[in-house]
């Protein structure tokens, strides 16, 4: 093996070593707005007055804004770097660059939309049942 | 074969109707829990169909192989956008549904915790007074009835079907339920977390009461015990005083004041004996005085088989006169 040769390889893996931490990205919202809803909401019941409860709500309902919209521009990077329009294929089996490029953009993706639902049913009950009862 | 299977369906689906039955509710509580299961049931009978639909038409029907395109529009379709859908939904309906189950009392508040094996209950009514009684549990209609449930050493789970859901009771902690009655009869209320060896034999009775019949019934609770009135009873009490009866129950107005069993003070008017096991008429009582061990497994009190046949007949009717 030449030097060039692990010179580009080296290059490469440092540009592909972000996206496949970017693919944990959603999830990782997903659980830490899982922990601070529902960790909020224990503490809040246990330990202050009625009022707050609204506070809360409000808390997490604008919480839950973030968290989404985060996950939808992860999503939209991700779904950029899948690159399905102009090259559609799903499976991305080749083992060439590219095709791991694009295989990490498709994982990050689907892993988005998944967070995003994730996300949307954990808010569910502060917004219908809106009690600590 | 065929004749005795359809007549167990029969005796099974007959068992529907009873007391202790989800599909018979009494009160809106076990109504909204009732929709809740019809709801997923025929959501789920309709999502079977509609799977074995499309299994039959892919397998007979058409069982070449799917265009890309549909098969892409099939998985997306069917296998995200549905199920997240049909899921948001189903929360979005059955979400508000738990709040009214925890909701506060309006009045009434009953204290319930599980000893082994029976219930011990206390009344608070909205002057502040407590009321105590057991095995047995008195609501009335149209109002809220807040349940504290409380436990002593192992953990159980209150549970009357017709009225509501079903909440453990934690030794140490405190849980909460509230009941909405609407109809008034007796229902069955069952212990339904295994708790020890009689388990199955802790039961009780819960009469819904219009609220007129409640407040007369409530004020008889709260009173001090019967005199008993015949001369038998008379000689029960003084059984029930020689035995050392009252180092374990408690009967009001009496010298009778221990705390370690269920309260008898008006036993005689209750609904079953036991805990749900047994009637309440003078055979049930002695033959539970006498040999409560073999009808209660494990149970704290002793059986009284050493008293004479006339003692324990006498005994039975002082307490079916506590009434």
């Amino acid at each position: 093996m030449s030097d060039i040769r692990d010179q580009e390889d080296a290059h490469e893996f440092r540009v592909e070593a972000l996206s496949l931490w970017r693919i944990t990205f959603g999830p990782l919202i997903w659980a830490l707005h899982f922990v601070a809803s529902y960790g909020a909401a224990a503490l809040v019941c246990a330990k202050a007055s009625a009022g707050a409860v609204e506070a809360l709500r409000i808390g997490i309902g604008v919480g839950t804004l973030l968290a989404l919209a985060l996950i939808l521009w992860l999503a939209v990077r991700a779904w950029r770097q899948w690159d399905l329009r102009r090259d559609p294929e799903w499976e991305n089996d080749k083992g060439t660059s590219e095709d791991r490029h694009q295989f990490l953009g498709h994982a990050a993706f689907l892993l988005s939309v998944i967070s995003f639902i994730g996300v949307v049913y954990v808010a569910l009950p502060a917004l219908l049942i809106g009690s600590c009862a | 074969m065929r004749t005795s299977a359809l007549l167990m369906g029969l005796s099974l689906l007959s068992a529907c109707e009873g007391r202790q039955s989800v599909l018979n509710p009494a009160g809106r509580d076990a109504q909204d829990v009732l929709s809740l299961i019809w709801v997923m049931f025929g959501g789920a009978v309709l999502l079977w169909f509609l799977l074995g639909v499309i299994f039959v038409y892919v397998t007979k029907v058409e069982p070449r192989e799917m265009p890309r395109r549909w098969g892409e529009a099939l998985i997306i379709g069917g296998g995200v956008i549905f199920p997240v859908i049909l899921l948001g939904a189903l929360l979005t309906y059955s979400l508000p549904m738990m709040k009214p189950q925890r909701e506060a009392d309006e009045g009434l508040k009953v204290h319930i915790t599980a000893e082994q094996w029976w219930w011990r209950v206390a009344y608070e009514l909205p002057d502040g007074r407590r009321v105590t009684s057991a095995n047995e549990l008195r609501l009335p209609t149209g109002r809220r009835t807040g349940l504290v449930l409380n436990a002593h050493k192992v953990i159980h789970a209150f549970w009357v079907p017709a009225l509501g859901g079903k909440v453990d009771m934690i030794p140490g902690r405190e849980t909460y339920l509230s009941f909405l009655p609407e109809e008034p009869g007796v229902y069955r209320g069952q212990c339904a977390e295994f708790c020890g060896a009689s388990h199955a034999l802790m039961a009780f009775e819960t009469v819904v009461m219009t609220p007129e019949d409640y407040a007369e019934w409530i004020e008889a609770e709260a009173s001090d015990a019967a005199k008993p009135a015949s001369a038998e009873a008379y000689r029960g009490a003084e059984v029930f005083a020689r035995e050392g009866c009252g180092g374990c129950h408690t009967v009001r107005g009496t010298q009778a004041q221990g705390q370690v069993g269920p309260d008898l003070t008006h036993v005689g008017s209750r609904k079953s004996l036991g805990a749900g096991i047994l009637e309440m008429t003078e055979d049930d009582l002695s033959r539970f005085i006498a040999h409560t061990e073999d009808i209660k497994p494990e149970v704290a009190m002793p059986g009284y088989d050493h008293l004479t046949p006339e003692d324990l007949r006498a005994l039975a009717a002082y307490l079916k006169g506590l009434t």
